[in-house]
């Protein structure tokens, strides 16, 4: 193998695979295109008020509805004065009960619903950066008590510009990377001749009071001077009474904050931190069960908590910071305290740290190596068994926290007795391979027809709780099915799969996506989180992917293009002894050519998720595959299981566009044509035309060339949009999941000798 | 052990009295009225040093050679004799991994039970011979008996050879336990005033343990600190040169260390000093009068402008700047400008570019690019908000987090090691360089390798955890009890700070943030001094210590006394940058002229003037684009970014021009990697590389628009000059430039060129012209 051939080729390791690529793979794209609204311009509005949004996006095919996460925006197509609806252009109007917040924004497209951008609707009146503004003399001038929406461009800086008075305090607040943005910004507010007086570089506030009547400059750029149409920002301005607490512009919630708060834990705690309590004369007192708000403040915090406690008690200490969005990482020690003549002791019962990740997650590297998704956190939970009675000192630190003095930085402690449950997460299953294109990873659901889609599922368990955990989605799309892989007990990994017919017509629903346990004879649910990438990221090597909550669970089909490949089994159901071997036939339905010869399969679903490659012949239109149920070990009872796996599609983007682009461009043709021959007549007539109709025959002729350079240059168009589609509809090598319709498989005990 | 000397061996060296000693003794003796204080006083200091002439040449009969019939000490007898003839020198058998064809023995002979095996049992013994002593290998080999790549070392009728012989001869044993060590030092004199051309024979005493003493000069080492202001044998003898001022002698006796301290006066009249505008001036101006050195005057308002705007900002002045400061009548103008630069973004882009340097802000792969700028925007912003020193290095030294939520992480990035992490915080923060105590005792300072591990175990509990970024780790502090492993002894040590205990570390506590609370103890010797001393050379091109960063006993102060009162001035203050920065450029001190006087032309220590320094590469270069009105493009940066506030090395692969003229990779914590040397690179380059053309022949430059512009030529002069210079055009540059913008051009063939061409060309050489003067490329 050479080693532009080693460099060029895509290998795909250990998850799913598939089998004999040769080297016709180099050049090979990761993930069959999925519609994405990547900017929406302005990225918010007023509450109250209308605003008109551009968007763009990858794959926006046919854009047809764009739809908010809640029914109180509403967005309807622009239009021009003739009534013409102008491509990628909305009106939107925000209720005036819909709340200050962020929403979704997507798009229904050809190949379904797009991926989602935030869309902030605030209190404060709208600007939009309509001109360049990258010095100091094209400043905006931007009113207080305003946001301001912009983007950067690349090795730019923006100017704002606003009055201040003296002693006013003025809050600067810019939101970037809490609303999809790739902005690290840096913001900063100078003097009238842009000379810097205060920096902001870390997605802090700027709390400014003017020193002096006068004019004052914001300069807004990336920390590395990057810029483009990602990189936008709402930077808000607004007076602040003096001694008020600030509140800042609302931002989405990271991936681990699914698994906060516990279940009916109130919304303010019930007693809160009183500093100074590290010192021992000023130790905290506090009663279990306790909920403590506090912070980790001012730098090197110790906060400690004393409490008495029984021997054989079993209570659950968990404590929330970075779930709730700030940049700590606590940690817990309970000691006992013993007293003796020699005065008094400490010593260790139980130290917390981390909550780990129940998955491996990504190391950012090359290869994908595991999910984006960190569903761990640096907060902690953990279990605190009483062996004495005693008195016991809990103190938290944030191990972070040696140098940075910030009052922000709170935390909410929990101490309380067993209350077994759990929280899920889910997101899109990606492709393990080595290979640098993450775009797939920014995937919405948007199915093809004929298409099975995989959710991975995690689960967070709390207070010992170990059980099953089922897991189902409802309120599908007409067309649609799904089916939970449950999560078996003591594990946390669980798959939903959501199918939808070969026929299944467009549509577009928000599905309710759960997962149930039962729990003293009672079944409890929970709604699953679910959690995607806020940009499809082409080069793993240049950028980390940015995944964060999202608020919905929207589920689409296409109605107009298919799987390339389809796996189902002859049977929904089978059946078999325990240690025996069970034979499924699968049926393939090509609709597209591949590269290879066949791909590997592996089962999945409790009880058959062995990691075992199964070799499919992907030339054949059956195959069977063979389950070793003495190899894994599966005891009696149903299990839903299913086969994953990967396959390069030699796929053709709409291919009926080059169709319709040829039709349009031959009748065209045809019109110029008849325009060509029409001339030339008129013209001909004219050379032979009395004085008296010269003038006559020249206006008909001026219609008549008008015409006829109307008719060319649609023909034009058409042809450039003809070498667009029949570009796209070229067959490009595309590695994508493929995934069997779940079926049922019951196992029996065997049989005794 | 040898004890007291039996008897000494009385000789009298006429030599000795016929030196320069009682030469110059005379001749201060001849100057009354210059010091007329000083005749007794030099009278006195002529007669003992004839005493101690006598005294030494006695010591030296004795030097080395125990009695006859006392025992030889390996530790005290045998080991200074392999240290003086320079066996177990670094380059030669302390060489690491092995020393010299197999013999190896440790660095100045720190380890002396090694280096007892290594000579009496290692290579089966055959290095010494009990039967025929003078057999022995060392002494065959060490003597050129035998060939040794080293030379002749110890001559066979040395004391030095007698003395090793006379050990194998009474057995080659070890010292028994508990025998007389080496508890101190006593040099004589330890201080001198000495006069230009004049000798002066140092003596050092060996105390030991017992009580006993001994000369032993003639077994020490000796090294002076600027061998261009006084040398020093290695019999002790040293002999000043014709440059007044401090100069100081480092004696190492087996792993102690003493001092002689030399003032060189010029000894001139200083009639006249400046007024003293604060505690500076008193120092230095104490200082000048001490040694005879009269000071330039302060000097005028171009110039000053022009130095503080270059050394605060790292720019020059704009022509609209100049103006107006000239216009001033104001007599604190002074101190406004002062103030108004340390207020702007230019004096934190110009700072930030000094420090990211020496704490390594290096991009070595392209993902840098994110933590890079996030350190640098750190430091920049951190000395744009005045942050106070001690904070700054806090943060830095106990940083936790991400890069980007908390950006001196990155620090941790650079600098992996805990060994590098000490040395670089030692070096930077503390002045104090420890690499040497990793492996043995250091040679010339008191720090051994438990100091070293114990500083070390600082940064024991420094945790990491993989961050999601390619090479970047989440740091967090590690709970635990924090200590470091003495490789060598394999003590597991506590944290210590340079000698200075500090409370109990509990394993919750972040001992780093211990030593940053060390750090700034108003009594810590280190801190304050290292940054105030640092500091003072970015303004007086030489530091009090030289360098900056290796402060130590052994390396005195040129002015003690203003060193002292920076340090405590700037501890006063709250470690306050920007008060240090505006204290030392108000002093009269840093406002004299650069223009030497007739006498104080050789002062190169005693800042009695300004001394002038080539502008730094990125400054330069800045200087050159505001001078021709051109920008020079960086890549990824907005345009009109200063090279000054580039962010870190990557920009020098680009730019020959930053490259040419010494920018610093990042790649030591010292500032001597920044080349602030000239060198013909750098005058080719300004004479004729490309981006000097380039610039010069810009379509928006300055030559273009003073070519166009309808003004009179005078007008354009008198810009040329208040940019490059910050001055007024004197007459005999303005006519000489009005004589050549005048002058008419021709071609090649003699015809007359275009009027505008001619105009534009003519533009492009006057600034090419000044931009190549020393004015221009040098900080006066």
């Amino acid at each position: 193998m050479t080693a532009i051939f080693r460099k060029t080729t895509c290998f795909l390791a250990s998850g799913i695979l598939i089998f004999g690529l040769s080297s016709q793979v180099s050049g090979q794209s990761v993930g069959l295109p999925a519609p994405r609204l990547l900017t929406t311009t302005p990225m918010g509005g007023k509450v109250g008020g209308e605003v008109e949004i551009a968007i763009t996006g990858d794959f926006l095919d046919d854009a047809g509805e764009l739809i908010f996460s809640d029914s109180r925006i509403k967005a309807t197509p622009k239009k021009d004065a003739e009534g013409k609806v102008v491509p990628d252009k909305y009106q939107v109007k925000i209720d005036k009960a819909c709340p200050p917040g962020l929403y979704e924004a997507r798009i229904m497209t050809r190949l379904g619903i797009s991926s989602s951008r935030v869309f902030v609707v605030g209190t404060l009146d709208e600007i939009l950066e309509t001109k360049p503004n990258n010095t100091l003399a094209s400043a905006i001038e931007m009113p207080v008590n305003s946001v301001c929406n912009g983007t950067v461009a690349d090795r730019a800086i923006d100017f704002l510009a606003f009055q201040a008075k003296k002693g006013q305090r003025l809050i600067v607040d810019c939101a970037t990377r809490g609303i999809d943005s790739k902005l690290n910004a840096t913001v900063i507010i100078g003097d009238e001749a842009g000379r810097d007086l205060v920096v902001e570089r870390r997605g802090g506030v700027l709390d400014f009071t003017a020193p002096k009547d006068g004019k004052y400059t914001i300069k807004i750029h990336e920390l590395t001077f990057k810029g483009g149409p990602a990189f936008y920002y709402r930077l808000g301005l607004w007076e602040q009474k003096p001694g008020t607490p600030i509140e800042r512009q609302a931002t989405t919630r990271a991936v681990n904050a699914f698994s906060w708060p516990p279940e009916g834990l109130a919304t303010a705690a019930a007693t809160t931190e009183a500093e100074p309590n590290v010192a021992v004369s000023k130790i905290q007192k506090i009663t279990l069960p306790a909920d403590i708000g506090g912070s980790f403040f001012p730098a090197a915090d110790v906060d400690v908590y004393e409490f008495n406690a029984k021997k054989g008690e079993t209570w659950w200490v968990e404590l929330a910071s970075e779930r709730l969005g700030r940049p700590t990482d606590a940690s817990a020690l309970v000691q006992k305290v013993v007293k003796s003549a020699e005065g008094e002791k400490l010593v260790d019962v139980l130290e917390l740290t981390d909550i780990a990740s129940p998955v491996k997650v990504s190391s950012n590297g090359y290869a994908y190596d595991g999910p984006p998704y960190n569903s761990g956190t640096s907060d902690f939970m953990g279990k605190l068994e009483i062996k004495e009675d005693g008195v016991y000192r809990l103190q938290v630190t944030d191990l972070f926290g040696g140098t940075r003095s910030d009052p922000a930085n709170q935390y909410r402690l929990v101490i309380r007795k067993p209350e077994p449950d759990f929280a899920l997460v889910s997101w899109a299953i990606h492709m393990e391979l080595r290979n640098g294109d993450r775009n797939a990873l920014s995937k919405p659901i948007a199915l093809r027809g004929g298409a099975t889609m995989a959710l991975e599922v995690v689960a967070m368990r709390r207070d010992g709780f170990d059980g099953d955990i089922n897991l189902t989605m409802t309120n599908l799309p007409r067309g649609v099915r799904a089916t939970g892989l449950r999560i078996p007990a003591g594990k946390s990994y669980g798959l939903m799969l959501i199918t939808a017919d070969e026929s299944a017509p467009r549509g577009y629903a928000n599905a309710t996506f759960t997962g149930t346990a039962t729990m003293e004879g009672k079944p409890v649910s929970h709604p699953v989180h679910y959690a995607s990438v806020a940009w499809p990221i082409p080069d793993s090597w240049g950028e980390i992917p940015s995944p964060r909550l999202v608020t919905d669970v929207p589920v689409s089909v296409s109605g107009i293009d298919k799987a390339p490949l389809t796996i189902t089994a002859k049977s929904p159901k089978f059946e078999v002894k325990a240690g025996e071997k069970l034979t499924i036939p699968l049926v393939l339905t090509r609709r597209s050519d591949f590269s290879g010869d066949k791909i590997q399969v592996r089962s999945i679903g409790a009880g058959f998720d062995s990691g075992q490659r199964l070799d499919v012949s992907i030339k054949a239109d059956t195959a069977d595959v063979v389950l070793d149920l003495a190899k894994l070990k599966t005891p009696p009872g149903e299990y839903q299981v299913s086969f994953l796996g990967g396959a390069v599609a030699k796929y053709r983007h709409q291919p009926d566009a080059v169709a319709k682009a040829e039709a349009t461009s031959q009748k065209q043709s045809l019109e110029v044509k008849q325009l060509e021959a029409e001339v030339k007549k008129l013209m001909d007539e004219a050379k032979a035309a009395p004085a008296e109709k010269k003038e006559q025959v020249q206006k008909t002729m001026a219609s008549m060339n008008s015409r006829m350079k109307a008719a060319t240059d649609a023909l034009n168009v058409t042809k450039q949009q003809l070498k667009r589609a029949t570009d796209a509809a070229t067959p490009r090598d595309i590695a994508d999941i493929v995934v069997c319709e779940p079926i049922t498989i019951v196992v029996k005990p065997a049989e005794k000798k | 052990m040898p004890g007291e000397p039996a008897g000494y061996l009385l000789k009298f060296d006429p030599a000795l009295l016929s030196s320069p000693v009682l030469t110059d003794s005379d001749r201060n003796c001849a100057m009354p009225t210059r010091f007329p204080n000083c005749v007794c006083r030099v009278g006195r200091v002529a007669t003992l040093f004839a005493i101690a002439a006598i005294i030494l040449v006695v010591t030296h009969a004795e030097a080395g050679a125990a009695d006859q019939s006392e025992r030889v000490s390996f530790t005290n007898d045998v080991v200074p004799v392999l240290t003086k003839s320079g066996c177990n020198m670094g380059a030669c058998h302390a060489k690491a991994n092995g020393g010299q064809k197999g013999f190896q023995l440790s660095l100045l002979g720190f380890e002396v039970a090694d280096d007892f095996d290594s000579l009496v049992k290692e290579a089966r013994g055959r290095r010494i011979s009990l039967v025929q002593p003078g057999q022995s290998l060392v002494l065959l080999k060490g003597s050129g008996q035998m060939p040794h790549g080293g030379g002749v070392r110890l001559a066979k009728d040395s004391p030095g050879y007698q003395t090793i012989e006379r050990w194998i001869e009474q057995g080659a044993v070890m010292d028994e336990p508990g025998g007389p060590v080496l508890a101190s030092l006593q040099l004589q004199p330890e201080k001198g005033f000495l006069q230009r051309g004049q000798k002066q024979q140092l003596q050092l005493t060996a105390v030991y343990s017992d009580g006993k003493k001994r000369d032993v000069t003639g077994q020490a080492l000796f090294e002076s600190n600027d061998p261009a202001m006084a040398e020093v044998s290695d019999k002790g003898l040293v002999t000043i040169a014709d440059i007044p001022g401090k100069v100081a002698v480092m004696v190492r006796y087996q792993g102690r260390v003493a001092v002689f301290n030399a003032a060189v006066p010029l000894g001139a009249r200083v009639e006249k000093l400046p007024p003293v505008k604060n505690f500076i001036d008193e120092a230095v101006f104490a200082n000048l009068k001490g040694l005879g050195i009269p000071p330039s005057p302060v000097c005028d308002d171009s110039t000053f402008l022009r130095r503080v705007t270059l050394d605060i900002a790292g720019r020059l002045p704009t022509q609209d700047e100049t103006k107006a400061f000239l216009a001033d009548k104001n007599p604190n103008r002074r101190e406004t400008v002062v103030d108004d630069l340390l207020r702007s973004p230019d004096y934190a882009d110009f700072f930030a570019a000094k420090w990211t340097a020496v704490l390594k802000n290096r991009r070595d792969d392209a993902s840098d690019i994110v933590s890079n700028f996030a350190f640098h925007a750190w430091v920049r912003d951190s000395i744009l908000a005045n942050k106070p020193y001690d904070q700054f290095v806090r943060e830095l030294l106990a940083a936790t987090g991400t890069v980007i939520g908390n950006p001196p992480v990155a620090w941790y990035k650079r600098v992996k090691e805990p060994k590098n992490q000490i040395e670089d915080v030692a070096q930077l923060f503390l002045g104090v360089r420890m690499q040497c105590a990793q492996c043995h005792h250091h040679p010339f300072e008191r720090w051994s390798q438990d100091d070293y591990y114990s500083l070390a175990a600082f940064f024991s509990q420094v945790g990491r955890k993989p961050s999601g970024t390619r090479g970047e780790d989440l740091i967090f502090h590690k709970r635990g009890m924090a200590t470091a492993t003495n490789i060598k002894s394999g003590a597991a040590l506590k944290p210590v700070a340079l000698g200075d205990a500090v409370p109990s570390i509990a394993a919750d506590e972040d001992p780093r943030l211990k030593l940053a609370d060390w750090m700034k103890s108003p009594k810590n010797p280190f801190f304050a001094r290292a940054l105030v001393n640092r500091y003072w050379k970015h303004f007086f091109q030489r530091g009090l210590i030289e360098p900056e960063d290796d402060i130590r006993d052994t390396n005195p102060p040129s002015n003690p006394e203003l060193l002292a009162a920076l340090e405590q001035h700037f501890i006063k203050s709250g470690f306050d940058l920007r008060g240090l920065v505006g204290v030392i450029v108000l002093s009269n001190a840093y406002q004299l002229s650069s223009v030497p006087n007739q006498e104080n032309v050789g002062d190169r220590q005693n800042y009695s003037r300004y001394y002038p320094r080539r502008l730094p590469a990125e400054v330069l270069l800045d200087s050159i684009d505001q001078l021709a009105a051109t920008q020079t493009d960086f890549a990824n940066l907005p345009p009109g970014t200063r090279a000054v506030a580039l962010p870190d090395n990557s920009y020098n692969r680009a730019s020959p021009f930053l490259r040419v003229f010494g920018r610093p990779e990042g790649e030591s914590v010292c500032e001597c990697e920044r080349v602030q040397s000239s060198s013909l690179a750098q005058s080719l380059h300004l004479v004729n590389a490309g981006d000097i053309k380039q610039k010069l022949a810009s379509q928006t430059g300055r030559a273009q628009r003073l070519a166009k512009d309808k003004t009179p030529d005078e007008e354009k002069i008198r810009e040329l000059y208040q940019v490059a210079f910050s001055r007024e055009p004197k007459p005999d540059e303005l006519k000489a430039a009005m004589e050549y913008l005048t002058e008419k051009r021709t071609d090649a063939d003699g015809r007359p060129i275009d009027a505008q061409r001619a105009a534009r060309e003519n533009f492009q050489d006057l600034i090419w012209a000044l931009m190549n003067t020393k004015e221009f490329l040098f900080n006066h």
